[in-house]
């Protein structure tokens, strides 16, 4: 670490924190120090990077795990019950309902809008009396742990808009994702693993995602999120090429520490030590990525909670099984996509099997945090983009029927570090249509996320083409109902 | 029914006739990114737009041109010339006239008229053939203005004010006579009473050479830019620049020939305490090279660089499955031979799934439209240099050069290498640990044969014949250290 403390030393405090810093900095990408990469939940953790003056306030939780379901979930299947909908079923959404609503190119030319009631069966779980889905056993085991949000609400309505204003707080690419805004204002709890992790799990189709929704946009791209991948290196150019050994990249290793220092005395460019502890961290990193992702001592009730899935790398549970092991090396911000929720047809047959993929992992993540006191600053999201609509897309039969995009509303769950679990907060009316109360933007869940992490959205902000941005826009009011006293 | 269409991108070139006369047409979408001769563009008949024909077709004809309008109403006649020729001309049809008029001009007109036929066809194919040589640019000609409006809050239905085009008259107002139209931008956007220009671009050239613009916010020159850390050389670099007829060339010897760009970039503790950006220039630039320099250097030295000008993209190479893994679809198509050596500016880029060696060397997105690269220093810009199949194959060229040109010992072959690399001599005390680790790399390559060949499998470029294999694995160690280092990644 002498290289960056030295760096420290020499610059102004002017020149580190100012706009265009070359800013080598120990954040996303943090150090490699040579202590023992096992973690321990209950030992106090240092800090690494972030922005001095953060956090703002106390944090309730400490990182972050959010669990995204691409594609559009329907909450008129999972969470959002509307039993009046029975009486409505074939009825022509009103038009008082819609309200006038610009509709998708995809149903917009749809002579009649029938409404259709969920073809699975919903009950209430637990003392907090959730309503969840059949669909979703396990998660309804763990209802009283969950907060669920019903009116969560974006203006957009086509994939690529809405995951990224899910992702970076605008419509259009270019802006700096959740994980990097966070891996840059309070950096990370590991020098082993970067601040910001993200993994695809394999669902075998859906619609496709983009680097953008972990990038870093403007920030630096040290804080864009680093893709964990399931196939080849777990962290791209992560192996060496074949024929040369460990023996001979540390020799590698010694002989360009020694040619690089020498350059440092030449000319005194701090960034060359950086360089050379970052050489370094590459090289801890060697081991370290191959040992978080070797689940193969795991015990057989780890396996119980997540599924067997989670033995067969990049299936949704083996992700979670992962996303446990980052949280536990203090790996800031851990983001999984799950594919394959845009049931515009075909919905009673395909929506179950994306259910299985992920409930059983879902709940077990939850419960393995909690087994492992990790709960309480941890904080997990499940959602996708947007929800999905009441009347039917395509054509309406006794067994079959589809469901096209609506943002107008749709449900959310959160749970752990900073969540007062066990509440449902926002109502929709009888057909699930609108908000009737509280409606959260999702500027206002970014907030709320910002908020437990002890950050004030509205203050955390960098200077881009002229002005500040911050991750929620000109938007997003903190939803201090469901945050833990 | 007869379609024809000029194989353009506007809507304007498809026409379609229904008995031989022209129909009118609505137009809904006026491009068409995938021209109809596209060889992987199905042409589909009845069908397009989720829309099917339904019924049954007798015959279908496709011609290999556009027909124009005459002969468009001569082919919709069934009649055979003989017979139309047969009826008198006054009850002949339109269309029957045209197709009489056509086989008339093609077959028994006078030599005369048949010639200029001809001229006139090849002289109209030869004006396509100028039109389609002119680059295609967003907008061709000042089209027929519409009404503009302010939108209140930024939404698409609440219009607000009409505001008509117009220069930002703040900064210099335009000269009396000019046109609101894209010329008059342009004349005001270089006129001499309107220096912001030249200080933009001259900041910018700047900053590519130091690392930071005389304005160090050389996107933004407003009320919340930063002030120029040198006002006079700004305005003197600029008003140059404009005297010079905008010529940028002199402006970059100007530039590079100046005391200031030749200082050394050596810095004592104290100067950098004082100066950490070197705003006040008492010192030579020195900052980590762009992803594409980097690379492009890497190729050079080693031979491997294809020189090659224009054309279109080329696919280097890229670790297997990035773009299945987000968007499915058959994936990266790698190219073979000069397209993996051109340089990175023909780099294939797709936005959704950029090339991972170009985000980790801080690449802009190509999201938004950025002035300035950040740079950053990062583990995986190490694990790229050390891992990455460009820099390996790189290494092992570079070390074959090494052994073929540098000279017979070590030590020669060693400081060739170096020399190639950064273009200077080698020190003794440098060429001591290159020498060393050669050593070493040699050990270990002697004693695993097996692990030498596989070191120099990398890439596609064939292995130089005749070369002990130990030992080119050993320079390729040698040469890897080489492209890895500090100094070549970094302009001082």
């Amino acid at each position: 670490m002498g290289g960056f403390e030295e760096r420290v030393r020499r610059m102004t405090r002017r020149h580190f924190f100012g706009l265009n810093s070359t800013g080598v900095g120990l954040a996303a990408l943090a150090s490699l120090a040579t202590r023992d990469a096992r973690a321990d939940a209950s030992a106090p953790k240092t800090v690494h990077g972030g922005l001095p003056g953060l956090p703002h306030f106390a944090p309730k939780a400490s990182r972050v795990i959010y669990l995204f379901q691409s594609g559009g979930p329907s909450q008129m299947e999972l969470f959002d019950y509307k039993p009046r909908l029975r009486e409505f079923q074939g009825t022509d959404l009103p038009e008082s309902v819609r309200g006038g609503q610009r509709l998708t190119g995809m149903s917009a030319t749809q002579s009649s809008f029938p409404v259709v009631p969920s073809k699975f069966a919903f009950a209430q779980h637990g003392q907090s009396g959730a309503w969840v889905s059949e669909l979703l056993p396990h998660t309804a085991k763990i209802a009283d742990r969950l907060t669920f949000l019903k009116s969560v609400n974006t203006e957009e309505i086509n994939h690529d808009p809405a995951v990224t204003m899910a992702q970076t707080g605008f419509r259009l690419g270019g802006r700096p994702s959740m994980g990097a805004w966070v891996a840059y204002g309070i950096g990370c709890e590991t020098e082993d693993l970067p601040a910001f992790c993200v993994m695809i799990s394999n669902s075998g189709g859906g619609q496709p995602l983009y680097d953008r929704l972990w990038g870093s946009g403007f920030l630096p791209s040290q804080y864009q999120g680093v893709k964990f991948r399931s196939q080849g290196d777990p962290v791209l150019y992560l192996s060496d090429p074949r024929g040369f050994s460990p023996d001979n990249r540390r020799q590698f290793l010694d002989a360009l520490g020694d040619l690089n220092r020498m350059t440092a005395a030449e000319f005194g460019d701090p960034e060359t030590n950086a360089r050379l502890s970052q050489y370094e961290m590459a090289f801890r990193m060697q081991t370290s990525v191959p040992e978080l992702v070797d689940i193969s001592k795991e015990p057989a009730h780890t396996f119980e909670l997540y599924g067997e899935d989670a033995r067969k790398p990049g299936t949704f549970a083996a992700n979670c099984l992962l996303a446990r092991r980052l949280a536990e090396r203090g790996v800031r911000f851990i983001q999984i996509y799950h594919r394959d929720w845009d049931h515009h047809g075909n919905l009673p047959q395909d929506l179950p099997k994306r259910c299985k993929d992920v409930d059983r992992a879902s709940a077990g993540l939850i419960e393995d945090l909690e087994q492992r006191g990790m709960l309480d600053d941890t904080l997990v999201v499940w959602g996708g983009e947007f929800g999905r609509t009441v009347y039917c897309q395509g054509r309406l039969t006794a067994t079959d029927y589809g469901r096209d995009h609506h943002g107008r509303c749709f449900t959310m769950w959160l749970t752990g570090g900073g969540i007062r679990p066990g509440l449902t907060v926002g109502e929709t009316d009888d057909y699930g249509y609108n908000i009737t109360k509280d409606p959260i933007h999702v500027h206002d869940l970014q907030a709320t996320i910002l908020h437990c992490l002890g950050i004030d959205h509205l203050k955390l902000t960098y200077k881009s083409q002229g002005r500040e941005f911050r991750l929620t826009d000109v938007g997003g009011t903190v939803v201090k109902s469901i945050i833990r006293g | 029914m007869l379609v024809t269409y000029d194989g353009k991108r506007k809507a304007s070139g498809v026409k379609i006739y229904l008995n031989g006369q022209a129909l009118e047409t609505r137009i809904l979408f006026d491009q068409n990114t995938e021209p109809i001769h596209h060889p992987k563009t199905p042409l589909r008949i009845g069908a397009g737009g989720g829309l099917r024909f339904l019924g049954s077709i007798a015959d279908v004809a496709i011609y290999n041109r556009a027909l124009a309008p005459e002969e468009a109403a001569a082919i919709s006649v069934r009649e055979s010339v003989a017979r139309i020729a047969a009826i008198p001309e006054p009850q002949r049809s339109p269309t029957q006239s045209a197709k009489l008029a056509a086989y008339f001009l093609e077959t028994a007109a006078p030599q005369g008229i048949r010639n200029a036929l001809g001229d006139l066809k090849s002289l109209r194919s030869e004006r396509q053939q100028f039109y389609d040589s002119i680059p295609t640019v967003m907008v061709m000609a000042d089209g027929a203005s519409r009404d503009t409006f302010v939108l209140k809050r930024g939404a698409y239905d609440a219009p607000g004010e009409k505001v008509t085009a117009g220069v930002p008259e703040v900064l210099a107002p335009a000269r009396a006579g000019s046109t609101d139209n894209r010329l008059g931008l342009a004349r005001w956007l270089v006129d001499r009473a309107n220096p912001l220009t030249a200080r933009v671009t001259v900041n910018r050239f700047w900053q590519s050479y130091f690392g930071f613009g005389i304005v160090k916010t050389v996107d933004d020159f407003g009320a919340q830019g930063e002030f120029p850390v040198h006002p006079e050389l700004l305005d003197w670099l600029a008003t140059e620049f404009m005297e010079s007829g905008w010529n940028v060339k002199a402006l970059q010897k100007t530039i590079v020939m100046s005391a200031t760009y030749r200082q050394s970039s050596r810095v004592s503790a104290e100067l950098l305490q004082k100066d950490p950006d070197n705003r006040l220039l008492a010192r030579g630039p020195r900052f980590r090279l762009g992803p594409e320099v980097i690379r492009d250097q890497a190729l050079a030295v080693s031979g491997l660089l294809a020189e090659k000008l224009g054309g279109p993209s080329v696919k280097p190479y890229q670790p297997a499955g990035l773009w299945q893994e987000l968007g499915g679809g058959s994936g990266y198509k790698q190219d073979q031979g000069e397209g993996l050596y051109r340089r990175s500016l023909y780099t294939y880029w797709k936005r959704t799934v950029a090339p991972p060696y170009m985000t980790n060397f801080d690449s802009p997105n190509r999201e938004q439209c950025t002035v300035f690269e950040n740079r950053t220093n990062s583990p995986l810009q190490a694990l790229d240099l050390m891992n990455d199949v460009t820099f390996l194959e790189a290494a092992r060229k570079l070390a074959e050069r090494m052994m073929t040109e540098g000279g017979s010992s070590p030590a020669e072959r060693v400081g060739y290498g170096y020399r190639l690399v950064l273009a200077r001599a080698v020190e003794p005390k440098q060429r001591q640990v290159l020498l060393n680790a050669l050593d070493s790399f040699a050990i270990s390559f002697r004693a695993n044969a097996g692990a030498a060949h596989d070191f120099l499998k990398q890439g596609e470029s064939p292995v130089r014949t005749g070369l002990d294999e130990a030992e080119l694995a050993a320079y390729a160690g040698v040469a890897s250290l080489l492209l890895n280092l500090d100094e070549t990644i970094t302009k001082e």
